[in-house]
Order: structure tokens, then sequence, then C-alpha cells
């Protein structure tokens, strides 16, 4: 909310500057987004009265004026602007004023004519924008020669304060006036008197209230008989400004003064379009209702109503309707102040695109108490500046459904351990009585009755809250907090995830953090089989799709490097993939993945390395890097696959105990290009949980005896897998075969061109004693035997 | 006999000086010392000799002998000398060529971050938990205090997957979460994404949080913003950073304040915004039956990208998720 300083000050002036003013605020809650200077530095400006005026001989767009600037001696001045007349009020800044942006106002001559001055535009003296092209015009009645900053209160500030929801008390000068009291002590003076207004006869509009838990009270009165061509007055235009409000007209001016200064909204209505008795009701389904700002809407039955007999008229707490609204021609108002219930208020804006400084207020409360203070003071500005007659008050209250002050207890203990400082009985006094409660004793401490317009108040803690604002967050004495020492668990069995991001990042990898919603259609292409979820609201259409997959971030991530000279790139990402599944609570399985992807060189800057591009083993000697820190390589295995993303030909499925884990491969040629992406791409991605259990090593004792290799070089047919030939010999099952390890694969002369050979090392040892040949030339026949049965190897 | 050794010795020097290699060295060595050689066999002479000149004559032959072995030695160690000395002068490299080396990718600053701020907490005594991050309304928004028609639904930018549930805009859901499922004393932090539909300059879509939460018996706000204090000047290592703790209000906590910092680091010692924190709501520790007389909770949420900014002088918020090589190779 905006507010102007000096219109704050009138209600409480500390002993303050408006840095110390605005950090005072800020520091009790009601933080400070920003202060402005309603005009701009200048001097030596005054009221001008334009006595004559005269076209510049030699120049069309020219004239000469002479202007009464309060001295004996009108001065002369060349002025330019469009709408200066004989008789006008104008700003005239003298010899030797100087203007915003350090402008020097000197004696000169403008074609030959002498000058002694300039009348000046909104803009140049720093004002807002008026809109108009040409002088910032005065008031008639403005006093000739007096300072422009003095006569338009120009020393004043626009206080910009964001409030939270809880504190709508404060959305008005009144509510601010009364924390400022609080936090500083200085008086609270209300700046006006209100008096009574003369009535004369009953309302001659009727009311029915059909909603009162809704609206349990509505008050309205008729004005007749007033000064139509009555026009804002300048102080009155200058608070809304600063205020960020434009003046309308008269009576809409006066219902926005109104609620910016106490904070109730009001509206008006031309009494002689109103049809029968205003009722508050309920909208009917299709109802419809054309706006202030002319949209027609089309209302829902949960949509509270003002309607006479036509129809809607208002939307209630809202915005009132065009047809009813007050025109230049309105010669009879109608008033309404009400007290809506938050509740019926809440959201239904926002349902029709509006947001309004009235639906603001109700929506977050307004105080129930307040109508009757509110009418009597827009009748009374009313009828100070356009007179008229004023009807008695019809009055509609449902005292059952009007908001009841809170009545808390307050215990003394609860402050010191809630806040965890001591503070003296009468310093609690003190500050619930600035705040306006109604404060007795009890035993244990207080019994505090809020004041109507602290409707944020309903159990103990909000009184806490309040005394630690009034004495200062920041005074709180430091205090660690207290609790057993006690020792965190620490599983080695777990391993963490960060440690598999160093191990990556120690190979070259760096990681990427993309966004969990994706291009639905990309997705589409990695995995057109699993369901997806997808947003109602995105922030565009390639972002709609929740991902199933990292690779869709990852390939993105690599298109925007590769697009920037990057040619070697290496990334990878840790975090959730969903997939769609209505029967978990949130619609989804949310899985922790982690993946990476690498295109370009196997090494970043060989000087005196082959050059060499990445492939498969390349990434899966990484992904088995992972697996083996979590000592989880036995029992992980790599099964060809076919992916949709992946080529055919160089994928694989990565099993965990018979469940698929995760999958690597190279990225399908044909979604290379749709993918934005250039070269052989390799990715992977597994799920976390598989990589998350690490085994604690249970040592085992260093066999003393010598170990025996054997070579064997098997031909089998190309068809067959590398790991289906070890699987065969790991099968034989021996206690003292110790491990199987490729070292070639040949192919070529002496072998059949439909067979390969592979040459694998046998590593055989007895933990407690010396080998004999005989055992092992036992094993070596039952593994000969088994890959032949298995797999028809035969021993080259 | 004396003069027949004087020769042998100059004879020896003078073929030793001529020599360049040890082959050669050794030849003259056979010739001279080998069982063969020309001193061997004066000494085999000696037994020609009467008894008196024996003695007198082998000392003077021995003498010779080593004299010839000494020369042999010095030229050989000269030789050992050369050819070592040659062998060093070939395996010259220029040192300054870069080491060949398996390059150092980098982890991402929003990481690095998440690590001091885990590591720090967990020092402490805080559990890391983790939640979903489509999330159910009951604990994203009413369990946390904020029901349907709260204002505050409207700030919070929400995307919707459907009518009950939400990319979750905070990680305040990981509270209920905690509560929910374990007794009191707590002490976790819940780091991880939240999302808020709001793009442009200083908003991402998607960014972090990491949610702080204690529940003990007599937990006071004093005490909350002790350890905030703390924190920001361990984490910003500046014992001189300047505090400060503005009321302000969320609906799960109460009293809640928004917490500013200043520093000479950076920021020019203007105040800037890193955190908002405050005690847990009453009703939110009944919505997960915790008795609110017995307990108090404290509660914290940090902005993790916008402390990685300061930390790190990142200027713009979206280059955490454009995931540019040249940004994220600076944080190796």
């Amino acid at each position: 909310m905006k507010v102007s300083e000096n219109w704050l000050r009138e209600w409480v002036n500390p002993n303050w500057d408006t840095h110390t003013l605005t950090e005072a605020l800020s520091l009790a809650g009601l933080e400070v987004d920003g202060v402005e200077a309603v005009a701009g530095q200048f001097t030596h400006v005054v009221v001008g009265h334009v006595l004559s005026v005269e076209k510049h001989p030699d120049a069309d767009k020219l004239n000469i004026t002479q202007v009464d600037v309060g001295e004996t001696e009108p001065v002369q001045i060349v002025c330019g602007a469009k709408n200066v007349v004989v008789g006008m009020k104008a700003c005239c800044a003298k010899v030797g004023a100087v203007l915003p942006s350090d402008f020097k106002i000197k004696k000169a001559k403008l074609r030959g004519v002498p000058s002694h001055g300039m009348l000046c535009g909104a803009t140049e003296i720093g004002l807002l924008d008026d809109g108009v092209d040409g002088l910032y015009v005065l008031p008639e009645d403005a006093p000739v020669g007096m300072d422009v900053r003095e006569y338009l209160d120009l020393n004043d500030r626009t206080i910009d304060v964001d409030l939270t929801p809880n504190r709508a008390d404060c959305l008005s000068v009144e509510g601010l006036a009364r924390d400022l009291h609080a936090i500083s002590g200085a008086p609270f003076k209300v700046p006006f008197t209100l008096e009574t207004i003369a009535t004369s006869g009953v309302c001659s509009q009727g009311v029915q209230v059909k909603e009162p838990a809704a609206c349990p009270k509505y008050l309205g009165c008729v004005v007749t008989e007033f000064n139509q061509k009555a026009k804002t007055p300048l102080w009155m235009v200058q608070k809304l400004q600063r205020s960020g409000l434009r003046t309308i007209d008269l009576v809409v001016d006066i219902t926005n003064y109104v609620l910016l200064e106490l904070g109730q909204p009001m509206h008006a209505f031309d009494l002689d379009t109103l049809q029968g008795d205003i009722q508050v009701r309920m909208a009917q389904a299709g109802e419809s209702f054309t706006s202030l700002d002319n949209k027609v809407l089309t209302l829902n039955e949960e949509s509270l109503v003002i309607a006479d007999d036509s129809g809607v008229i208002a939307l209630a707490g809202i915005m009132g309707g065009l047809p009813t609204s007050v025109t230049d021609k309105t010669s009879k108002l109608f008033f309404e102040c009400a007290h809506f219930a938050p509740l019926a208020i809440t959201g239904k804006a926002r349902q029709y695109g509006l947001h309004t400084d009235s639906s603001h207020r109700f929506e977050r409360g307004v105080d129930p108490m307040l109508p009757e203070r509110a009418l009597n003071r827009a009748l009374q500005l009313f009828t100070e500046i356009a007179g008229g007659v004023v009807s008695e008050v019809q009055a509609v209250i449902s005292k059952s459904n009007l908001p009841q002050p809170a009545v808390i207890e307050l215990r003394r203990k609860s402050i010191m351990s809630r806040l965890g400082v001591e503070i003296e009985d009468s310093k609690i006094v003190q500050i619930f009585e600035s705040l306006g409660f109604d404060i007795s004793t009890t035993e244990d401490g207080w019994k505090m009755t809020a004041p109507s317009y602290r409707f944020d108040m309903a159990i103990e803690m909000d009184l806490i809250e309040e005394v630690g604002r009034i004495f200062g967050y920041n005074n709180l004495p430091e205090t660690p907090v207290l609790a057993p020492m006690t020792l965190n668990e620490l599983p080695e069995s777990e391993q963490s995830l960060l440690a598999l991001k160093t191990a990556l990042v120690q190979r070259g990898y760096n990681e990427v953090i993309t966004y969990s919603f994706v291009e639905e259609a990309k997705q589409k292409l990695l995995e057109p089989e699993l369901p997806y979820v997808l947003l109602q609201n995105p922030i565009s259409d390639d972002m709609k799709a929740m991902r199933t997959s990292l690779f869709s971030g990852l390939l993105q991530s690599v298109a925007y490097n590769q697009n920037r000279q990057q040619s070697r790139v290496r990334l990878f990402e840790s975090g959730l993939v969903f997939y769609k599944n209505d029967s978990d609570p949130t619609g989804a399985t949310q899985i922790p993945m982690f993946g990476g992807v690498i295109v370009g060189n196997v090494s970043a800057s060989g000087w005196d390395e082959e050059e060499r591009l990445v492939d498969f083993f390349d990434l899966k000697g990484d992904v088995e890097t992972l697996i083996r820190m979590s000592h989880q390589l036995a029992n992980i295995r790599f099964e060809p696959c076919e992916h949709p993303s992946l080529h055919p030909g160089q994928s694989a499925a990565i099993v965990k105990d018979g469940k698929e884990v995760g999958m690597m491969g190279q990225l399908h040629p044909s979604l290379v290009k749709p993918m934005g992406v250039s070269g052989k791409v390799y990715l992977f991605q597994i799920r976390q949980d598989a990589l998350m259990t690490m085994q604690v090593p249970v040592a085992q004792a260093v066999s003393k005896f010598p170990e025996v290799q054997r070579d064997l070089a098997f031909v089998v047919d190309e068809s067959i897998a590398v790991q289906a030939l070890i699987d065969s010999i790991v099968a034989v099952k021996s206690d003292i075969l110790n491990a199987v390890e490729l070292f070639d694969i040949y192919r070529g002369q002496g072998v059949e061109n439909t067979q390969k050979s592979i040459a694998l090392t046998l590593k055989i040892q007895h933990q407690d004693r010396t080998l004999q040949d005989e055992e092992v030339d036992a094993l070596i026949s039952e593994v000969l035997a088994s890959a032949k049965q298995a797999v028809n190897a035969e021993l080259r | 006999m004396q003069e027949q050794l004087q020769n042998i010795i100059s004879q020896a020097k003078t073929a030793v000086d001529s020599v360049t290699d040890l082959v050669a060295l050794d030849e003259i060595r056979v010739q001279y010392l080998g069982k063969k050689g020309e001193l061997t066999s004066m000494m085999k002479m000696l037994g020609k000799l009467s008894k008196e000149e024996r003695p007198k004559a082998g000392q003077i032959i021995n003498e010779a002998k080593q004299m010839v072995q000494g020369i042999l030695n010095a030229k050989k160690r000269e030789l050992d000398d050369a050819k070592l000395a040659k062998q060093l002068a070939e395996e010259r490299i220029d040192i300054t060529l870069p080491g060949r080396q398996v390059d150092l990718g980098s982890l991402h600053p929003v990481t690095r971050t998440l690590n001091r701020i885990e590591t720090l907490f967990s020092k402490a005594g805080f559990d890391v938990e983790t939640g979903p991050e489509i999330e159910d309304d009951w604990h994203n928004f009413e369990a946390l205090n904020i029901p349907e028609t709260h204002p505050a639904r409207a700030m919070h930018d929400t995307f919707y997957i459907n009518e009950n549930t939400v990319l979750r805009t905070h990680t305040s859901g990981v509270q209920i979460r905690t509560m929910e499922a374990k007794n009191p004393p707590l002490r976790v932090i819940a780091p991880g994404r939240v999302y808020r539909c709001d793009s442009d300059q200083t908003h991402t879509p998607m960014f972090h949080q990491v949610e702080g939460l204690i529940v003990e018996k007599n937990a006071s706000f004093a005490q909350l913003r002790t350890l905030l204090i703390e924190f920001l000047r361990q984490f910003f290592e500046d014992e001189n950073l300047k505090t400060r703790f503005r009321p302000s209000y969320f609906p799960f906590t109460e009293p809640s304040a928004e917490v500013d910092i200043a520093t000479d680091l950076f920021g020019d010692g203007r105040w800037i915004e890193v955190l908002g924190c405050g005690m847990v709501h009453p009703d939110v520790l009944k919505n997960v039956g915790i008795d609110p007389e017995e307990y108090t909770g404290l509660a914290f949420g940090l902005g993790v990208e916008r402390l990685a900014m300061l930390r790190y002088n990142v200027k713009d918020l979206r280059q955490f998720f454009e995931n540019d090589l040249r940004f994220l190779q600076q944080f190796k």
C-alpha cells in the first residue's frame, strides 16, 4: 500500500526523519518497499499569475507573457507552452531557480526577446506526469508569489508499505498510524472531528439482506440536492495521487479517500438508476453482470452480489456495475457502506480475473465496527464540499453474525518460554495499551481483549508475537539451543550421493540442474510408453510435462553447449523422475535418479595423445565405477535391451537382482536431430536406490599359497555375449576359482568369420595349501565342459 | 726393472688417455692386469729372483699394478660420468608442458551451497530428510495452516497438477511429513527443489530451498535467532556479518520473521534478505498430533540460489539453470 508520509504524520508524528521512520516500520513487520519524493528537488518556484499573453514577433510557437510573481513589478517570460492563457495560475521558476537535474534558470533572450524566468510543466519540476501537454495548471485561488513547494505540500514522500496478509488492519493511514504510535510512542491523534450529519427524513432506498452471514452489516443513505459541479479539492487530489490513486470525480474520490484514510471500502450508486429494493444475495448461476470497467461477467452461484429488481448491480465487496454508476448527470446518490465476511469474498475476485482495492481489503478483513464511522466521514466530506440533503442511515445489521472481539489469555511464563526473554509486567501492559487492547490482570498474567480492527488476534501466540514485534526481535538475547548431546547415526551401508557425484566430477563430468518439466513432444520421442503427469498451468508449452527420464534435460544441456562451440560435453544430473500412477496419493511415482551423458573426445587436451571419440565402453566404465563404489558390481548385470531412445545395438539394461534399475547406451541415431544435438551421444540413468546400498567390507584372509593362472581362448559364435561365456565358467562354482578376466577378443585368420575368439585368464588359488596340477586340470575340464554346454564354446 | 715398470706405467697411461669407451678400457686392463697381462707376467717372474731381491721387487711390481689400476679406475669413473651425463642430457624434457590428466569436472554451485548448509547443520546434530516434489494439498497447504481460501495461496504462484496435487511451492511440506513420521525431539533439515509459476530476470520457475525444523521442549524464538545468526556467520565466513530480524508473516509460523544481512563482503553494506523463519504455529503442531503446550517448534527456510549468488558472486539467477559449461566449470 502506498501512503503519503505527510498524511501519516498528520496522525502520528514521531520526531524521526523519513529514513528512521521507514526503518522502524520495517522492523515492526510493516515492510517498507520504497520511498519516493513526490516532486523533484527545486527552489525558487512560486505561484505565478499570467497577466498578459502576446505572440512573439519572430517565433510562431512562442508567446511573451507578463507574470505576476508577487513582487512589485511583473516579470516578462517567453513561453512555448500551448495552454498558456491570460488569467491562469501557473508554477513560475524565477531567475536564480534551480530545477531538478540541476537546471539553473538565468536571464535569457529568446529570439531577441528578454525572458526572466520559466513557466513550468508538471514533469519539469519532477511531479507525476499529469498528462497535460504544457503548463501545470494551479487552482484559481492559489496565492500569488507563494512558494510552490509549500503551496503544493511538495516536501512529501510516498511510502510504499508491503503488508503481509495478516495485517489488513494497516491497509489505511489510520491503521499504519496506530502501529506507528505503538512503535514510536508518539501520540496518536485523529486529525478531524467527526460530527453528526444533519439528516432529513428516512432513507428512501429499501435494503434487504438475504445473506446475513456473508453481510452482517449493510448501511445505506441517500444524498440529494448537492452541487453537481463541485470539484475534488486539491488537497484531496494530492493525497489520492500520492497514495497511488487517480482522481476520477468527487464521489469516487471521496469513497477512495475514505478507503485510504480509514480502510473501509464503499460504493455509491446513481439512485435514479436503481429499481426496487437493494438485495444482498447470492448470484444465480449464469446471471450476467456488467462491471464498472465495462466487462460482461457470467456469475456462478457462489458469488455474493448486490442486486435490485433489474438484476445484479455490484459484485459485493469487489466492484460496482456500469449501469448504476455515478456520472456527471447524477443528481441523487445512494452510498453503500457494508461489512462483508472475508470468506464470502475470498477468491471470488480472482475467479473473475479482478483484483480491486476493495476486494484486497475484504478478503483479508475489515474492521466490522468501522462502517458507521466511515459512512459518517464520507458524508461529512461530501457535504462540506458539495452540500446536499442527507437522509437517515438505513442500517441492516445481524449482530449474531458480526465478529466478536477476541478475548485471549496471556500467561507471563509463556512470554519467557516462547520468546526466550524476561520482560517486565509494566512493559507488557504498555505494549498492549499502545496497541489498543483492553487489559485485565489474572493470576498467571493478563486477559487481553483485542480491538475490533485486530481481527487477526485469536490465540496466545498472536499476543506473544505482538510482544516480540514491539519489543523488537533484534533486542532478544543471544541464547543457544540447549539439547542433550547425542551422536547422529552413521550408517556405513548407505552410499552418499555426494560421493557418487564427486566420483563423476573426478572423471570430468560437470553437474547440471535442469527443470523437472520438459517439452511434451520430446518426452514422447524419448519415452513413448511411459504415462506422464501434465501441469495444468505451465510457464510455457515447452515446460509442460513432468519428466519421466533425465535424458531430455541432459540432451537439452548438451545441445545448449554444443551450440556454444563446446564439442566435448560430459554432464550428469541427479533428481526425481515422475511416472503417472493413479494409485499413489500424489498421482505419481517419484523416483530419485542419477544420470549422465557424454559426447565428443575422450580427453580434453591431449598435446601428445591420440584424439578419440567416446564410445559405449567409455560410458560403461564410468557407470561401473559408480556401481563398484557401492560394492554392487557382482549384483549388477548389463543386459542387451531395446529402448526407443537408444541405439538397438548399443544399449544395455542395468539389472540388479533381476530388476531393471537403469539403462545406458548410444542415443538412437534417429533422435540426434530432433533433440538438437550432434555426434554420437552416450547416455545413462540409474535409480539412486540401486547405488545407495553399500556392503560393509568383510575382510578375507589373504592366501599365502601361490596363485595359478590359466589362459584359455574360446571360439564361440559371433552372437554369443562375452558375459554368457563368463557366466558359464562361473557356474562351475569352484572354491578355488577366484576370478575370470577377459584379456582379448580376436576375429580374423584362424577363426571362422561367423565366430570370434575370446581369451580369458582364470585365476586359481587355494586358501590353505598349494594346488596340485591334477586339481587345476580337473577344474579346467569342468570349465570347458560347462562352456561347451552353455554356449557351444570350443577351445581354440 | 724399475725402469721397465716405469715404461709400462707410462705406456698404460698413454693407452688409457686415448680410450673413449668402456670396452677399449677393459682391453687395456686385460693387456696389463689380465691373467696374461704385462704386469701379471712380471709378477710370475719373481720366482726367478733371489730370496733377498724378491720382497723388494714384489713390492714395486705391486705398486706399479696399483698405479695402473688407479689410472684405469679414474678413467672408468670419467667414462661412467660422461655416459650418465649424456643420458641425462638426452632425457631432458620441457617440464612446462601440461601434465597428462583426466580433466576435472565440477559440482553445480547449488549443490556446493547445499553441501555447505547440510554440513554445517549436520555437525550440529540435524538429520537430512527429503520429500516428494509432486505434493498433495494437505502437506503443501492445509496442514501448514493455509486453507483453500487463504490469501497466501495467491502469493504462492502454484503449479497445479490437478485440484488436489501441486508441485510443492516450498520445502515446508517436509516439516509435516517428518513430524507425522517421527516423534519429537526433532532436528532436521530438508533440502530440495521447489516450484513457483513465475519466470523473469529474478525468478525461475524452479529453485531450491532448505527447510530447517527443531521440535524441542521450551525451544524459544531467541534461540532460533541465535542459531540463524551463527549459521549465517559461518556460511559466509564473516564474523562481523550484521543481521536483522524483521517481523513477517507465514501462515505456518508465529512469530515469523524475515532475516536481512549486511556485510562488507558484498552488497555495499546494504540490507539483503536471505531467509524466512519462525516458531511453528500451534495449529500446525496440532495437525500432526504434537501438543503445542509440551513442545515448541522452530522452523526456517533458506533460499539456496540466493545464498549461492551472494557467496559466489553470481549476478544472474537464470545462469544456474542454463547449464553453460563456461559457467559450471568455474566451480571446479
